[in-house]
């Protein structure tokens, strides 16, 4: 368990290429954040703690009651039996104090405890998104998307069922474990050694069974999701499997996984069930203990036959908080496997801001001699040099490989180049403040991703001042605001994930008004376009057309009509700058742009001249 | 929607599921059932203990009753086991056989299932929905042994002291209603606020599977401020919540223990009284606590079952929707010859052993849609474009040619024989359509590729006409790399040229594309024209495009207008009708 600080690109190589995964914190940097965390709600935590040590000890109050009550029996026994019931007043009365008082303590204790800990929660994970949201694409890509995703929504969602559902019950049950113990150490010291023989067996067992239970979980959990993911992709793609007659296969797939699941199902099933097997006998060999100590020590007179039944009450008590605590062990280990994850991210350092930042002067883009290899040895853009007038289009032309979405990122501060430099307005990319980057600098690739929320709360990510009228200015810039007021709610349709679906192309218009409200000097889209039918895609070049009236705009081209309209087509090959020109200039010239015009404009003559 | 075939319900769908498993169950409930009663009994022989042997200094009774308390461990132990593998067993064999038959119904080749539901929709019925049914092999069992539980117990009270048996027997059912009474709206709210909560936890994947176009637009900090404000919210929700459930916690506790104050002065008095003995007294205490647990089990079982039933409802739904189009005629023999069509006339080159069908089409007064009338006749081995100035034309021809809808009127024939009365499976043998969101599938490249089908040469020349090798040569593991699920590893132009190697290594008789190079730059598209045009040389295909590139390759064009044919000929001599030009290239 001596894992490093933080898992560093020479942690450990031997576990499949972690140098590749985002960090994860050791155990000391845990317990350091979850310190820092409690920190500002101490006196929160320590009421919480004093409620359910009290809980715990007020309730211990009842078997030494029933004790008396045995006791006042069993001395009664040969005396005049109509003393009547008063003698029993006291004792009664007690219980229903203790009732009073457990249900008073249960209800603050564990009210105060899931506070501690869901705020805690809560700080950690607005720490972790901010982080995770700030981290450089080269690092995220490095470590493959998956690896965030899981984290945040698995690994939130581990930590956060543990603190909602093990956390109060863990705390309780451990709490009148350990006052349990103290209270049958209180009765006489022998009834703890009687009890205290259950332990090596419950230790034993809950060492056997987090060894096993723990990958056994894994498994299940990577099998469900694996279930989960099959189902999806086949439900998605239903019209597709029928087209292609794989429903044979689709269905053997979905055999194959519900069969991998029963079978771990059917290993865990054993292993639960023998688990609580061996707690039996833990169980039995405890109460034995206490009843043989209890045997004994009346005999000797040394304790009441009241006394020896409160210490069985008190065993038989400790079966179910023993069970709880063992179980939710494994609840433990995971969390704490979550939290190990989530922390190496909440962990990372905060944006540089540079002391004294660079601050752009227009939209004018100037790159000179860019270079860029994500693969050393590979470069995907080598010596690429960029003049762009500002207020100007520019259009990338190329096929794919050649380079174009590499020099867009690059232009875009999304990536660091590994040789040459951009500068926006003067200022280069590098000595800008990150804040100052993005205001100066936009990208809309063809990825769209609607955000689930409303659609104004959607657009408010780039502007989150924005008022509704600018909204619907932006909507209408792209084309937009027909079909968004047309929505059952107007701007406030809930949409993305779980709400509304929009088309490929009303997401990609979305992603343009989104590029309108955040307004920057220079916008790049690219292929922003491409992922529409052939109908869409003119609906959204009219609308990137509109989105970059007034700005510096450079644009990845697949069609090649968006290249005609262009102040300057730029034609890149393999990373480098092949051609560049005015589009008549060009296919005057008779060179590779000219060849794809041909191609394009299905114009095998010149008609163009 | 069509109406359901109602031959599913809610009630068969549970009744199925239990059924299957009746000897497992029936085993599972008896080794419960004694399970309970030995743990019933364990209060009761701690009293004898104390009174036989504690209370008297007997040795041998203390050993001889310890041997028999161990006696009990060992019975409740090894029942325990073996009743809850019997009906953990039923339930995990349950919930995959619900599971397998939603996926049965889904994937049914007459579709239907998927009308009106999303993948997650539908994921989560064959998920969530298969375990709450399923679970009921776990829950009616326990339930069961619950009651024979309460039974045991109830015995034993009666046995110490009718009275105070009956007052514990009477009172804890009120008691546990009374509960769940103060319960049930704490903890309906408790699940409205835990479920906001848990949405507004849903937002940070959101956020992050965004993460491109976040940074994008410059909108980290703006989204990382959103999070914190909606974490902000779900924390108080949550903090609401957890109140609620606290509350409650207190109230069982105070109940609870105010029982049992109760149970102490009646059987303390009765005692006194000399109606029960210590041990009968220390039982009676005990077995008041022991009963809450199984009492608790039953209420908790009725509430799943509950829930099973809603659950069943959607199974029920799901696999009792009306199919999307018609069984067609008996299932034609893949290899036989193509049965006669309706109106009489044959198949020509069909007949017989062997022959393949050549993939002539006849549409004739097709209207579905925006489709009014289409008549288009299409001869074996014609490349045929097919430009829709209305692009719903194109996806409604698209989606007839591929029998996901029976068309409102009129009819489609391929080599005579109409495709309605084909097998849904025989007629999408014939005529492939290959749809513009065509789905890639989780596994590799090649895989999706391959389609089911052995690679062989056939396949690398698909993969050479599509440029998909060359897709492949970029990806870190070429065409064995594994794709995301949707393709989303792959770019919009990657994943097309994979859907259309797909779709050109399936060498249908007839292939139909529905505008496969959107998301390709012009010069690959070029190349994969003259790729398409050379290997479905003399094969029947249709592109549904208005790329400039593929029609160049098209041996005749028609153009759609008003969901008829509006124009018919080459590309190159439509080329000189300006509106067909701007259509085209504008």
């Amino acid at each position: 368990m001596s894992a490093p600080a933080t898992t560093g690109p020479a942690g450990d190589r031997a576990s499949s290429g972690p140098d590749r995964l985002l960090p994860i914190a050791d155990g000391a940097r845990v317990r350091a954040v979850l310190r820092e965390l409690v920190r500002p709600r101490r006196r929160v935590a320590v009421l919480a703690v004093a409620a359910l040590v009290a809980g715990s000890a007020v309730s211990l109050l009842a078997a030494p009651l029933l004790g008396r009550i045995v006791d006042t029996v069993a001395a009664q026994g040969s005396a005049p039996r109509d003393e009547g019931t008063g003698v029993l007043l006291g004792p009664v009365l007690g219980l229903a104090g203790i009732a009073l008082g457990q249900g008073l303590l249960a209800f603050v204790g564990v009210a105060l405890i899931a506070r501690v800990g869901e705020t805690m929660l809560a700080r950690l994970r607005e720490r972790f998104v901010e982080r995770a949201l700030v981290l450089p694409l080269a690092r995220l890509e490095r470590a493959g998307s998956g690896d965030l995703t899981s984290r945040v929504t698995d690994d939130v969602k581990v930590v956060g069922t543990a603190v909602r559902q093990a956390l109060p019950q863990f705390a309780r049950a451990a709490f009148l474990i350990v006052l349990t113990l103290v209270g049958l150490a209180v009765l006489d010291w022998r009834f703890l050694l009687g009890a205290l023989l259950a332990v090596p067996i419950q230790v034993a067992t809950a060492r056997w069974f987090l060894n096993w239970s723990g990958p056994l979980y894994t498994e299940q959990r990577i099998a469900g999701g694996a279930q989960q993911q099959q189902l999806l992709d086949t439900a998605g793609g239903v019209a597709t499997v029928r087209a292609f007659r794989l429903h044979d296969e689709h269905l053997g797939r979905v055999r194959e996984r519900a069969q991998a699941l029963v079978t771990i199902g059917l290993r865990l099933v054993r292993l639960q069930t023998r688990f609580f097997g061996r707690l039996n006998a833990g169980e039995l060999v405890g109460l034995v203990g206490v009843l043989v100590a209890g045997f004994l020590l009346v005999r000797s007179g040394t304790a009441t036959i009241g006394v020896a039944s409160a210490a069985a009450l008190y065993f038989i008590n400790l079966f179910t908080p023993i069970n709880i605590v063992l179980f939710q062990l494994d609840a433990a280990q995971s969390a704490i496997a979550g939290l190990r994850r989530i922390v190496g991210v909440a962990d990372l350092p905060d944006e540089d801001r540079p002391a004294d930042p660079a601050v752009p002067a227009g939209g004018g883009v100037r790159a000179g001699d860019l270079t860029y290899s994500y693969v050393d040895g590979h470069p995907a853009l080598s010596g690429v040099d960029l003049d762009v007038a500002a207020g100007t289009r520019v259009a990338l032309v190329g096929t794919s490989g050649a380079g174009k979405s590499t020099l867009a990122k690059l232009v875009a501060g999304m990536h660091d180049p590994s040789g040459g430099s951009v500068a926006i307005g003067g200022a280069a990319l590098a000595e800008q403040s990150p804040d100052g980057r993005r205001r100066t600098v936009a990208l809309v690739t063809q990825e769209v991703h609607v955000f689930a929320g409303s659609l104004a709360d959607d657009l408010r990510l780039a502007r989150p001042d924005a008022t509704d009228e600018r909204l619907r200015d932006a909507l209408d810039t792209v084309g937009a605001l027909g079909w968004a007021s047309a929505l059952s709610d107007g701007l406030d349709t809930v949409v993305g994930d779980g709400g509304h679906t929009l088309t490929v192309v009303q997401s990609q218009q979305l992603a343009l008004a989104r590029l309108v409200l955040a307004d920057p000097p220079v916008a790049i889209l690219d292929e922003a376009t491409a992922e529409a039918g052939s109908a869409g895609a003119r609906v959204l070049e009219v609308a990137a057309a509109a989105a970059l009236r007034g700005r510096t705009g450079l644009v990845v081209a697949h069609r090649l009509t968006q290249a005609c309209d262009a102040d300057l087509v730029v034609v890149l090959d393999a990373g480098r700058v092949a051609e560049q020109g005015r589009h008549e200039d060009l296919v005057q010239a008779g060179g590779r742009y000219a060849d794809l015009w041909g191609a394009w404009s299905g114009v095998r003559r010149d008609r163009d001249g | 929607m069509d109406a359901p075939t109602g031959a599913v319900n809610r009630t068969s769908v549970l009744r199925t599921s239990v059924r299957a498993f009746r000897g497992r169950l029936i085993g599972g409930t008896v080794l419960l059932c004694s399970h309970q009663a030995g743990e019933a009994l364990v209060p009761v022989l701690v009293g004898v203990v104390i009174d036989t042997a504690i209370a008297t200094g007997d040795v041998t009774a203390l050993i001889g009753w310890l041997l028999v308390l161990a006696l009990d461990f060992v019975w409740l132990s090894y029942s325990y086991r073996f009743g809850a593998r019997l009906v953990l067993h039923a339930d995990l064999h349950a919930d995959a056989r619900l599971r397998l038959e939603v996926a049965r119904r889904l994937l049914d080749q007459r579709g239907g299932a998927e009308a009106g539901r999303l993948p997650g929709g539908i994921t989560s019925v064959a998920v969530a929905d298969a375990k709450r049914v399923a679970v009921v092999n776990f829950w009616v069992p326990t339930g069961l042994a619950a009651l024979a539980a309460v039974a045991v117990a109830a015995v034993s009270l009666l046995r110490i002291s009718v009275p105070l048996g009956l007052l514990i027997l009477l009172g804890t059912p009120p008691l546990l209603w009374l509960v769940q009474l103060v319960g049930r709206p704490l903890e309906r709210r408790s699940g409205a606020e835990q479920e906001r909560a848990a949405r507004a936890a849903g937002t940070a994947g959101d956020l992050v599977s965004g993460i491109r176009v976040l940074k994008g637009i410059g909108a980290e900090r703006a989204a990382a401020e959103r999070y914190a404000r909606t974490s902000g919210t779900a924390l108080s929700a949550t903090l609401r919540a957890t109140r609620a459930e606290a509350g409650f916690l207190g109230t069982v506790e105070l109940a609870n223990g105010l029982f049992l104050a109760v149970i102490a002065f009646v059987g303390g008095g009765l005692a006194l009284s000399g109606s029960i003995t210590v041990g009968g007294l220390v039982a009676a205490v005990g077995l008041a606590q022991f009963l809450v647990g199984p009492l608790q089990t039953t209420g908790l079982a009725g509430a799943r079952l509950a829930q099973a039933r809603a659950s069943a409802g959607r199974i029920a739904d799901l696999l009792d929707a009306a199919p999307a189009i018609g069984p067609g005629r008996e299932q034609a023999e893949p290899a036989g010859p193509v049965g006669r069509a309706a109106d009489g006339s044959t198949s020509g080159a069909a007949d017989g052993d062997g022959a393949r069908p050549v993939g002539g089409l006849g549409l004739r007064e097709l209207r579905h849609g925006t489709l009014d009338g289409l008549s288009l006749e299409i001869t074996a081995g014609q490349m045929l474009g097919v430009v829709a100035t209305d692009p719903a034309d194109a996806s409604a021809l698209a989606a007839c040619l591929a029998r996901e809808v029976e068309p409102d009127g009129g009819r489609i024939a391929v080599d005579g024989s109409a495709l309605h009365d084909l097998a849904p499976d025989v007629a999408r043998g014939r005529v492939l359509v290959a749809a513009h969101d065509s789905h890639l599938f989780t596994g590799t490249l090649l895989d999706n590729v391959l389609a089911g089908r052995a690679a062989s040469t056939h396949t690398d020349t698909a993969m050479r006409a599509a440029r998909a090798d060359q897709a492949a040569d970029t990806l870190p593991d070429g065409q064995d790399t594994e794709v995301a699920s949707r393709g989303s590893s792959l770019s919009g132009g990657q994943r097309q040229r994979v859907a259309l190697a797909r779709a050109l290594a399936a060498d249908p008789p007839v292939l139909v594309l529905h505008d496969p190079t959107t998301a390709v730059d012009a010069v690959t598209e070029a190349e994969i024209a003259a790729g398409i045009a050379a290997m479905r040389r003399g094969r029947t295909t249709v592109l549904l495009t208005t790329s400039p590139a593929l029609l160049g390759v098209t041996d005749r064009v028609v153009v759609l207008s008003s969901g008829r044919v509006h124009a018919d000929g080459t590309h190159a001599s439509l080329m000189d009708d300006p509106d067909y030009r701007a259509m085209v290239t504008g």
